[in-house]
């Protein structure tokens, strides 16, 4: 990192990601006030239309993008805000007062969306293809609903005679609204991506699990980006209604979705400069060609499917490549520091007592926990040990709401957490690292840490502030101070990072948030000697900084008689001896099941 | 003794959840068992229903369609996986947008060289003939036999034979599988061929019978979707009461109301078992 800060300032300013945030912004509105006197007024008109379908395109590269899931009927919110704007329009010639309502053209549609990925993310956190699929078919409802209600839609032939706003004339001055729009939402999306919700949106592409554990409503965080990315599409939709002056069941159909993630696709589904460059290029280009040239489509099909194979970032990405060769450098080296805030109330308060009382639990008619009671009190290291399949990592899970119990109570702090999601359960205080370490592999070590220090810390608004990204705490300073290969890895993606390396980020990830109960899967599973020692005395220090209780699933005895006092012996998904590590080695029935003896 | 009507409305409710099944028998193993979202499935059952124009265009005789459209959905379904799909596997929708991709460009293919417009096929295929006292269209029994001969060869292929006891393996544990020394890929490769060369056979079965055009493979798509994920992947349990369910909404409530409310209902329906049961009717998860 010393090398590559100390490298000139030119390297820093050839990097799109490192650019001044402003750079952007301004080439887009100058190229957007130019192209009426460079070209002509009917150029700008024809532009305009597909800078409105390339606004809706960002909503689709904002979801698919960053955070992961692709939606397939972006269209019909962009054809349900058309339909609503052009309703207002119309009606507003016979009462102005209509016109006040035209914001909610644009906002009834995203509340819709909000609704529905509200309740499909409830039901399944990760629904993948299949929320792809459910938009997909309401968006082909929409299509069917537009041609059949024709006294509201005006059917097959569609909604006609939309009036213009008022002053701005079709094929003049209403250039000037869609560029607005345009710059508008680009600005926008590209700010929120440099900030906190920015890093939460790839994170949740990333590992949303991870998230989870750290007390993120990942579900409710993507419900909101999908509204956001709707409202993207459906004030689109308000303008396109005054600026074509019909809307077709079309705009609401199955085929406008298509195009839309095509031009996201191929402009860059990473970044919402590219999604428009995309929208109006693809798009434009087809409007010109398509008639003169009997295989267009087809190129264009081409030219798709190679993007999708060979350039998942589409042209922008690729452009980004090109300007970003050279080594990373990081523009945050002199950021200034402010203290984090303390960790949400329901978290700092709770007390670090957990109670399993005969717990059961499986999947697929086998037994995984079968009648677990165990009791933990007060702060303090301990370790639970047994064979390979007596139901350790089953325990964390059934824990952390990610194997639910069957029957039995599972208590924390008082409360009753047997059935909870997994981040209400981390809001709890209850932190957690996997035998494998779970990271954000493609964000730098800095943002990993940065979302750990965010976790039950960060409220709604904070995520859209540039503050957060500054935070620090001591116990993080204590830490790298600890693990000293982290401070110098900060701008190295933490995918690069080694084994060793990647277990001491996650049990800092999993510190930092400040738990009462830290549930360690194996921290030491692939590390040397001396990082196992290294591993173990941090995981002591932090249960004193904390005051926390810390329960280690650990197989190696030295290890075990090292850090913890009290040892928990699981067999066969049930508690079999507990005790001092002497009190349970000299167990008659501990030793029959580590000697393989009787059952 | 069942009077002429019910037989007859018995038989068109048979006929049109035959097509369904029909199909969806190649997506069935696309989707069910390899677990690609092919949206091309549906522009293979139209490459299907084109050979049979070509052949009539060659003069030649109706079943010389067979051959060709193994031929080339083979062909194409060969160089797709090994080109397209094959590299995407672990990328679900990069897949799904490839082969959607990829659907564009056969549909638009097709609509460059034949033009937009409806196919005439010419065939016998409305030539009655008498059947539990009503008469039928004998071309539409013939298919409904076919059909459930089709199901039922492939249910064995797939329970019974070595190479759907490899298939099972790869669907369970591919990892593993290919530990025990199968060949998964090439495994792959030759079901995703088999899928689109029975999406293209459809195509060819159903030529005589439906309107056959460019933008024709998008409802077979998504009406094939709909049957798995209603009735969950890799199971003729499944298969068997997705086409029910689908099939069964969209001629009852058509017959009810009208087509668009029938298509509707369907929409509908597979919201719901995507929202709330996306392992299917019989799946586990």
């Amino acid at each position: 990192m010393a090398a590559a800060s100390s490298r000139p300032a030119l390297s820093i300013t050839l990097r799109l990601g490192g650019m001044r945030p402003w750079v952007a912004p301004v080439l887009l509105a100058a190229a957007l006030v130019l192209l009426p006197f460079v070209g002509n007024e009917f150029l700008a008109y024809q532009i305009g239309l597909f800078l409105l379908y390339g606004v809706a395109a960002q909503g689709v590269a904002l979801c698919w993008g960053r955070l992961g899931f692709l939606p397939l009927g972006h269209a019909l919110f962009f054809g349900l805000g058309a339909y609503l704007s052009g309703g207002i329009l119309k009606a507003a010639q016979a009462d102005a007062v209509w016109y006040l309502l035209l914001p909610l053209a644009a906002l009834a549609p995203a509340v819709l969306a909000w609704a529905v990925a509200r309740l499909v993310f409830a039901r399944s956190y990760h629904s993948g293809p299949y929320f792809s699929l459910i938009t997909l078919a309401l968006t082909m409802l929409g299509f069917l609903a537009a041609n059949r209600f024709s006294s509201l839609t005006g059917g097959f032939n569609g909604m006609t005679e939309i009036p213009e706003l008022p002053g701005l004339d079709r094929y003049g001055a209403m250039y000037w609204a869609v560029a607005a729009l345009a710059l508008v939402s680009t600005t926008g999306l590209t700010v929120m991506l440099r900030r906190p919700i920015g890093t939460l949106w790839s994170a949740i592409s990333q590992n949303e699990d991870r998230l989870q554990f750290f007390g993120f409503a990942t579900d409710r965080m993507k419900a909101l980006a999908f509204g956001l990315s709707a409202l993207c599409a459906a004030a689109a939709g308000v303008l396109f209604a005054p600026h074509q002056g019909i809307v077709t069941p079309q705009t609401v159909g199955f085929l406008l979705s298509t195009e839309l993630v095509i031009w996201a696709a191929v402009g860059g589904k990473a970044s919402p400069f590219g999604a428009l460059l995309g929208a109006v290029l693809v798009g434009y280009a087809s409007s010109e060609l398509r008639d003169n040239f009997a295989y267009w489509e087809v190129v264009v099909a081409i030219a798709f499917m190679a993007v999708v194979r060979f350039l998942p970032d589409g042209i922008a990405g690729f452009v980004t490549r090109l300007l970003n060769r050279g080594p990373a450098t990081s523009a945050q080296i002199s950021a200034p520091v402010e203290a984090a805030p303390a960790i949400f109330p329901a978290s700092r308060s709770s007390r670090a007592e957990l109670a399993f009382d005969d717990v059961y639990s499986g999947a697929s008619g086998i037994a995984i926990i079968n009648g677990l009671s165990l009791k933990l009190s007060g702060p303090g290291v301990r370790c639970l040990i047994g064979p390979n399949g007596a139901g350790k990592t089953s325990t964390f899970n059934t824990l952390t709401g990610r194997l639910p119990s069957q029957s039995g109570s599972i208590q924390f702090a008082d409360q009753k957490v047997g059935r909870w999601a997994a981040w209400r359960v981390a809001r709890l205080g209850i932190g957690r690292k996997f035998q494998i370490p779970s990271v954000f592999s493609q964000l730098d070590v800095r943002d990993n840490l940065a979302i750990a220090l965010w976790a039950n810390r960060l409220h709604g608004l904070q995520s859209l502030s540039n503050r957060p990204k500054q935070w620090q705490t001591p116990l993080l300073q204590e830490l790298l101070n600890l693990f000293p290969a982290l401070r110098n890895s900060l701008d190295i993606p933490a995918g690069r990072l080694s084994q060793g390396d990647r277990q001491a980020l996650e049990f800092v990830m999993m510190a930092l948030p400040e738990p009462r109960l830290m549930l360690l899967d194996e921290p030491c599973a692939g590390l040397s000697p001396g990082e196992t020692q290294r591993m173990m005395d941090a995981i002591k220090t932090v249960a004193q900084r904390l005051d926390a209780a810390a329960l280690v699933i650990e197989h190696d005895m030295s290890a075990v008689e090292r850090i913890a006092d009290h040892v928990y012996v699981m067999h066969q998904g049930r508690l079999l001896a507990e005790g001092s590590l002497a009190q349970v080695q000299a167990n008659e029935k501990v030793r029959a099941v580590y000697a393989g003896g009787h059952k | 003794m069942m009077d002429s009507a019910t037989v007859l409305t018995g038989l068109n409710l048979g006929y049109a959840l035959c097509t369904l099944a029909l199909t969806t028998l190649g997506l069935a193993i696309v989707f069910g068992l390899l677990g690609v979202m092919n949206m091309a499935h549906g522009e293979f059952v139209m490459l299907g229903a084109y050979a049979v124009v070509v052949v009539q265009k060659l003069g030649l005789p109706l079943p010389a369609a067979v051959p060709l459209a193994i031929a080339i959905c083979g062909a194409l379904g060969w160089a797709v996986e090994r080109w397209l799909i094959r590299p995407l596997y672990a990328r679900p929708f990069d897949t799904l947008l490839a082969t959607w991709g990829l659907s564009i460009l056969l549909r638009n293919l097709v609509e460059a060289i034949f033009g937009k417009g409806y196919q005439n096929v010419q065939s016998s295929a409305a030539a009655p003939m008498a059947f539990l006292g009503t008469s039928y269209p004998a071309y539409r029994l013939f298919l409904m036999a076919l059909t459930v001969v089709l199901m039922l060869a492939l249910v064995l292929w797939y329970r019974r034979s070595n190479a759907g006891l490899k298939v099972r393996a790869m669907t369970g544990n591919p990892t593993l599988a290919r530990a025990l020394g199968i060949d998964t890929g090439k495994l792959a490769t030759r079901a995703f061929v088999m899928g689109v060369v029975l999406a293209g056979l459809a195509g060819v079965l159903l030529a005589p019978i439906v309107r056959v055009e460019p933008a024709m493979g998008v409802d077979y798509l998504l009406n094939a979707f709909f049957v798995l994920v209603v009735g969950g992947l890799g199971s003729l349990a499944g298969l068997t009461s997705g086409v029910g369910l689908i099939g069964g909404t969209q001629a009852g409530i058509s017959s009810l109301i009208d087509q668009t409310a029938g298509y509707a209902a369907v929409l509908v329906l597979s919201i719901l078992f995507l929202w709330l049961r996306p392992q299917g009717l019989y799946g586990r998860r």
